[in-house]
């Protein structure tokens, strides 16, 4: 963990326009369950979260802070500058990594809490809080690993979202033992049972732990071995 | 050259008297290329695979849905072209939302814009072809699978004047539909240059909206307050597609079914915000371009 490449890190994400669109996703999330609570109940109100909260609006904020702190120094070959300092390569991945990961709880994991707080029933919105916790921290860490493949890191991260866990999750029962989402709401599960139990607690602790440390590690394994390209 | 003996070099350049093409033949040029573009199609290998994998992902279904017609001998296609259309409408925002930058982003982030303009082509002309090719090309990313449907229903001997009416309908939605959504994602990634935030953008406004906007029709629908989600379908270009081809009658099931008058402010809202979004791109080049 080096504190100037994280302090760098956060400067970039928070950096403009940047930073509207990242709070962007809290701020209308919260709203529009408070919304609906206000003119239903929290109950209709809560059906958001996991139809639209956590599948979609807590990917798509760690997406956009792993691929904030590392995609556009890969994009203009700024990066360069970054690895010519004598710094472990993996303690760059680390450094970026933690801010991502604090973007994404705090944009992601802490609006869900807030938000399914706002309906009601403190330990489903816990249940739902540690679910969001661990699913963030799994996300940033694979999304910060796609970033540090890929220039078209963001279509590649939706793409395992959108069509992985969203589309073929609905449809194959078994996306579940491989989906990012299903191993939190899993452990969310042992908080409040009113969540889903997809999948097994052993294996959504372990898979869940195998993709954050995997993903940073080859995020920086990535950059120990960097090679700049230009624009295909 | 003997009269101009005061000449040191004479390199012989000579004007050029022939035929020249106008705008016209530039703008279809630019046209022709844009489409080919967002297939990756004239660029590298790389970027062909994800707008291909995409196309067959969108085709697929369609081609599974003929092979089950033909086997089991079906009397109706299970699904409308419409209704098709509508369910692999993550796969279409996507292609959307991915291969827009590449018509409206990487001109005006490497400054290559400048280019263009050298030329006799204005840049509202500009940003009205790029519009078009991403419209066409979105087009034809919802053509394949419905022709595909189509071609299929016909050799499995399903009745042709329901097909036809059904191929009619979904084919006047999806030209409606390109054009706004390509307005949208043309705008999009033209203000944000830097690829990934389009994209982001882009799929908040095409996916995050229309998910919003279904969860609140869901709800004002067991409310009994079916106006209010009837209104916030008009938020989004997918709800306006299911709403105006549930209102006619094209086989795809919203909650809340816009009656004949909404229906008409959905077509004109949709028509509206093209319009708008195309004169959004054109000031956007406008001003790029007088840089």
């Amino acid at each position: 963990m080096n504190g100037t490449i994280a302090k760098l890190a956060l400067q970039a994400l928070l950096g403009r326009r940047r930073f509207f669109l990242l709070l962007a996703f809290p701020v209308l999330l919260i709203a529009l369950v408070t919304l609906i609570t206000a003119l239903t109940d929290g109950d209709a109100a809560f059906d958001i979260l996991p139809g639209l909260g956590y599948p979609l609006v807590l990917p798509l904020v760690a997406i956009l802070a792993a691929s904030s702190v590392l995609g556009p120094e890969v994009d203009d070959g700024s990066i360069v500058y970054l690895l010519a300092k004598p710094v472990n390569r993996y303690v760059v991945a680390i450094s970026k990594w933690v801010v991502a990961l604090a973007a994404t709880l705090v944009a992601g994991s802490l609006a869900i809490l807030v938000a399914s707080l706002i309906t009601g029933d403190t330990t489903r919105a816990l249940g739902m809080f540690v679910g969001a916790v661990v699913a963030g921290t799994a996300y940033s860490a694979l999304f910060l690993a796609i970033s540090a493949i890929t220039r078209h890191a963001v279509i590649a991260s939706l793409m395992f979202v959108l069509i992985w866990e969203s589309l073929l999750g609905n449809l194959f029962t078994g996306v579940a033992w491989l989906s990012i989402g299903q191993w939190g709401l899993r452990v969310g599960h042992e908080v409040s049972a009113k969540l889903p139990d997809p999948a097994n607690l052993t294996w959504a602790v372990l898979a869940s732990i195998v993709v954050t440390v995997a993903g940073v590690w080859f995020a920086g394994d990535r950059l120990r071995s960097f090679s700049l390209r230009g624009e295909d | 050259m003997s009269e101009r003996s005061g000449v040191i070099h004479d390199l012989g350049y000579r004007r050029y008297d022939g035929p020249r093409d106008g705008t016209a033949t530039i703008a279809r040029t630019l046209y022709v290329t844009g489409l080919r573009h967002t297939y990756g199609l004239g660029r590298s290998g790389k970027s062909k695979i994800l707008p291909f994998i995409l196309l067959a992902m969108a085709t697929l279904p369609a081609a599974i849905v003929v092979g089950v017609v033909v086997l089991t001998g079906l009397g109706s296609l299970p699904v409308t072209y419409a209704d098709y259309t509508n369910q692999v409408q993550l796969v279409i925002s996507l292609f959307a939302a991915a291969q827009a930058p590449v018509l409206f982003s990487r001109d005006l982030r490497h400054r290559s814009i400048v280019l263009y303009l050298a030329r006799p082509l204005s840049s509202s002309v500009f940003a009205v072809t790029r519009w078009l090719s991403l419209t066409t090309s979105l087009l034809f990313f919802m053509w394949v699978p419905t022709f595909l449907l189509f071609a299929g229903a016909l050799l499995a001997g399903l009745d042709k004047s329901d097909q036809l009416e059904g191929l009619l309908k979904a084919v006047v939605l999806q030209l409606l539909l390109a054009a706004l959504v390509a307005g949208v994602t043309g705008l999009i990634s033209s203000v944000s240059l830097r690829r990934g935030f389009a994209v982001v953008g882009s799929v908040v406004a095409l996916i995050v909206v229309s998910g919003v906007v279904t969860s609140v029709q869901a709800i004002t629908n067991a409310q009994d307050a079916d106006g209010i989600g009837v209104a916030a379908g008009l938020l989004s270009p997918w709800s306006i597609f299911s709403g105006l081809a549930d209102a006619w009658h094209a086989g795809v099931v919203t909650f809340t079914p816009p009656g004949s008058a909404w229906a008409l402010a959905y077509v004109l809202v949709a028509v509206v915000l093209t319009a708008l979004c195309v004169l959004g791109l054109v000031a956007r080049f406008r001003k790029v371009g007088s840089r």
